[in-house]
């Protein structure tokens, strides 16, 4: 831990979509800007960078040409872009503790916006912590970053485009997608569909994604779930079960299964930072509160992106260009008819895409009565190893929130901070005690935000050089 | 638990006021005895302080006048079962406490000194001796004081336990019961007024168990003591094989470290962070995790191969004289404190009991803790003093 560099007019957390978008864009407002990420390359987990074999391997699609266009205008600004570095704690006044290359650092924003994009969510099914079984997502980063075939056959589960988006990257690497099992029904993709036209470049992409596929012969089954999953000596058996029960049960093997339920924001840096959240039933997640450009409750502090509600790609590049148009007003570096003006074509856009993100959302929350009934012996938090039977007796004994549940059973102390396990939990709370989704609450966030070696915070020493304060009481 | 209150005259015998180890113990012990009791919290039962400390048991860091307290608080959380109903996964172990330098050593000696006269079995080991029981310490150390008391309990989960055992008892709990003023009428009657709720809350006696909040609950009921609060910081690593078997503090009392039975090392001391009342900890001061982090690693130098999990702040209440808050408000004996306890979890239970008993009718000997000592020598009076006195 170095002493506290000197502060930049702005930070921005996450070199995604909106937070490089955000950052170009405020440098371009005249500020000084300074963009920190983990990943070594800007472009979050869309624009995701290709490594070197991933670039040779996969022919450019139309995420990649962006993500590159992105790059290329981070590159060209003076954003001060500090790659390979994680946000390790955060406070209320914008001290960013870091761990990057070159070690440990202290930052002060004076301004911070957040942009640190979606998480892929997760509701537990039986035998969902078995080796090979990954996350949609995951497999996407595998796929896309790493040009790499997570296994030779694949079932895609859950919930959300990344479904198809997956079955797209593992044909393109000639891979063979197993079956996909989709837990909306065929009506509620076709409703997608028609709402597409809005936003034409996705239209033409997802018509190509489903020519392939329906080349491929995959097997799709919608509207049903996952029952089970058995981990066998050279892959899984999947229990496909479908929502009407008046259809039975199939299985099929694989060596892997990728599944996922959709995406929430990620609210690990907007909670430490003090800003409201609320429930939003039509992402069925919590959010922070913000303004279409994405100021919170927080003086100086915005959220910007998927990281303030799940839109997609396209409508994250517009709020971050909101954001930074925003702070340039809140600044009075422009005037308000300056900011009318310059964020009334992205406000236009954004109107348009907004059905296509209802729906999307729509999409991603069709497996929430999958949930429902969790059996009890389903592992819920897998870091700490908390079975649903534990967290309803937690209930029973009269704990009403999800912190409550953490303190007495472990759910959520684990290494992911409840990522994972937040959404089950929440779900048995609603179901077992009768407790209003927005009432459950959400896990109280602490430092480090991942684990963290303790010799990176000791460092070097001798035992002189501790600073002991004084003696206790006797 | 959130209870909604039936009727607007329903009428208790005793109304506490927050749900921390000092609070709830004493309602159920007061419920045990037969009377009717409302516990009100302004957040969730045993999620303050209670719920996030240390866990420790030690007489190490106990202030020696407390050491017979702690002693009997530490019987009673291993033996929750008997009076709470279940065991909360208290562990006996040993309690080594070291001194790495000559000054250090010398503080050391001193201090077991006033810690075994006041009952504690503390005696002073060579480093040769507390390395065969703590293997993996640092070999540098001078000197030890050993005690064949201490241990830990996970505190997070004895909430859940404690809720158990107060529903058995018909404890009232009254969870996210903001208290907005406390009315006192004829014939000791007491309604507490509690915000977002239409009716009060009447009650003939009233107990103010608010931890950190205690200075404001006296404010009340009409007695000025300022109370400190302090934000005490604890690290917490992932698990990781077996370290350390016994519970480890230093000399000047800024250390204790544990090793839990699921292999997590919990490290705290007191190191301070920042905080308000209404926020909790708002913020671990840089300089601080190093120091703590280090003293740890100086300590059990495997510890270096730790990954850090969490850190966060835990409050603590302390009073001008560092000594509880424990006792009768006034001479009508409806009014009452729990609180400012040093080593406040360990001792909590047994602390809880004596009031408990006094409550009931009994004379436990809490003339130590009386909160009427700082009643107030008036203002002009101190200023009045000759400056040779002063």
């Amino acid at each position: 831990m170095t002493a506290s560099e000197h502060r930049p007019d702005i930070t921005v957390a996450g070199a995604g979509v909106s937070g490089t978008t955000c950052a170009v864009a405020l440098s371009r407002h005249g500020f000084a800007v300074t963009l920190i990420d983990d990943q070594p390359d800007a472009g979050g987990q869309v624009f995701r960078a290709p490594s070197p074999y991933a670039r040779e391997k996969i022919r450019a699609d139309q995420e990649r040409k962006k993500g590159d266009r992105i790059r290329k205008h981070l590159a060209a600004s003076g954003v001060d872009h500090r790659r390979a570095t994680r946000i390790w704690g955060l406070t209320g006044r914008f001290e960013l503790d870091l761990l990057g290359p070159d070690g440990m650092a202290q930052l002060r924003a004076e301004r911070l916006v957040i942009a640190n994009g979606a998480v892929e969510r997760f509701l537990p099914a039986p035998g969902w912590t078995t080796p090979r079984v990954i996350g949609l997502a995951g497999a996407s980063i595998l796929l896309r970053g790493g040009g790499t075939l997570p296994g030779r056959s694949i079932v895609l589960a859950g919930s959300g485009p990344l479904l198809f988006s997956v079955a797209h990257q593992v044909l393109a690497l000639g891979g063979k997608v197993a079956a996909i099992v989709s837990s909306a029904g065929l009506g509620e993709w076709i409703e997608l569909g028609t709402k597409l036209y809005r936003d034409a470049g996705r239209l033409l992409e997802a018509t190509r994604w489903m020519a392939q596929i329906t080349a491929a012969r995959i097997p799709i089954h919608y509207h049903a779930r996952i029952s089970d999953i058995q981990n066998l000596e050279d892959g899984v058996l999947v229990t496909i079960c479908p929502k009407d029960r008046r259809k039975s049960s199939s299985t099929v093997k694989a060596s892997i299964l990728a599944y996922g339920d959709g995406l929430k924001p990620t609210t690990l840096l907007s909670r430490a930072a003090g800003a409201r959240h609320e429930y939003d039933p039509s992402g069925d997640y919590f959010k922070p509160v913000t303004d279409t450009a994405g100021r919170t409750d927080v003086t100086n502090l915005y959220v910007t992106g998927d990281a303030a509600g799940i839109e997609g790609a396209e409508a994250s590049r517009l709020r971050g260009l909101l954001t930074a148009h925003a702070i340039a007003l809140d600044t009075g570096r422009i005037t308000k008819a300056g900011f009318d003006s310059l964020a009334a074509p992205a406000l236009r856009r954004l109107q348009k895409l907004a059905a296509i993100s209802v729906t999307m959302r729509r999409l991603m929350r069709s497996g929430h009565d999958c949930a429902l009934a969790i059996p009890e012996s389903t592992i819920l938090c897998r870091c700490e190893r908390v079975m649903a039977s534990a967290a309803r007796q937690a209930v029973a004994a009269g704990a009403r929130d999800v912190n409550q549940v953490k303190a007495w059973t472990r759910c959520g102390m684990g290494p992911c901070q409840g990522r994972s396990c937040e959404d089950g939990l929440r779900q048995i709370l609603i179901e077992t005690g009768g407790i209003s989704p927005q009432d459950t609450g959400i896990f109280t966030v602490r430092a480090p935000f991942f684990p963290l070696p303790l010799s990176a915070i000791s460092g070097e020493f001798d035992y002189d050089d501790i600073p002991l304060p004084k003696a206790a009481p006797l | 638990m959130s209870v909604t209150i039936g009727t607007a005259h329903e009428r208790y015998d005793a109304a506490i006021i927050g749900a921390g180890v000092m609070g709830a113990t004493t309602a159920l012990f007061l419920a045990q005895a037969g009377m009717k009791v409302a516990l009100i919290e302004r957040g969730a039962l045993f999620r303050a302080a209670s719920g996030i400390n240390a866990g420790t048991l030690t007489l190490h860091m106990t202030r020696a006048q407390l050491i017979p307290h702690a002693i009997r608080g530490r019987e009673m959380w291993l033996d929750a079962a008997r009076w709470l109903g279940e065991p909360v996964g208290a562990v006996s172990t040993h309690g080594l406490s070291l001194a790495f330098t000559e000054a250090e050593e010398a503080l050391l000696r001193a201090r077991a000194r006033v810690r075994s006269e006041a009952g504690a079995p503390i005696e002073i080991i060579s480093a040769g001796k507390a390395v065969g029981i703590e293997p993996g310490l640092n070999p540098g150390l001078r000197a030890a004081a050993s005690c064949a008391l201490d241990g830990h309990i996970p505190s997070y989960r004895v909430g859940a336990a404690y809720a158990r055992a107060l529903e058995r008892e018909g404890v009232t709990l009254l969870e996210h019961g903001e208290v907005a003023q406390i009315a006192t009428g004829n014939g000791g009657d007491h309604a507490i007024h509690l915000r977002d709720r239409a009716h009060p809350v009447h009650a003939a006696r009233v107990v103010a168990s608010g931890g950190a909040w205690l200075e404001k609950m006296l404010d009340w009921m009409g007695f000025a003591i300022p109370i400190r609060c302090l934000f005490n910081q604890l690290v917490v690593t992932e698990p990781m094989s077996e370290v350390m078997g016994s519970v480890i503090s230093i000399a000047n009392g800024l250390l204790s470290l544990k090793q839990f039975t699921n292999g997590s090392v919990l490290i705290g001391g007191g190191w301070q962070g920042e905080g308000t009342l209404e926020a909790g900890g708002t913020r671990v001061i840089p300089e601080n995790l190093r120091g703590n982090v280090r003293l740890a690693q100086h300590v059990i130098p495997a510890l270096r191969n730790a990954m850090v999990l969490r850190v966060w702040l835990g409050q603590e209440a302390e009073t001008p004289d560092a000594m509880p808050l424990i006792g009768s408000l006034g001479p009508d004996d409806t009014r009452f404190v729990i609180g400012s306890v040093h080593s406040g979890f360990t001792s909590g239970p047994y602390m809880a009991r004596l009031l408990a008993d006094r409550i009931l009718g009994g004379d436990p000997d809490l003339r130590a803790f009386d909160p009427c000592r700082f009643a107030l020598p008036p203002a002009t009076k101190t200023s009045s003093l000759p400056p040779t006195l002063s």
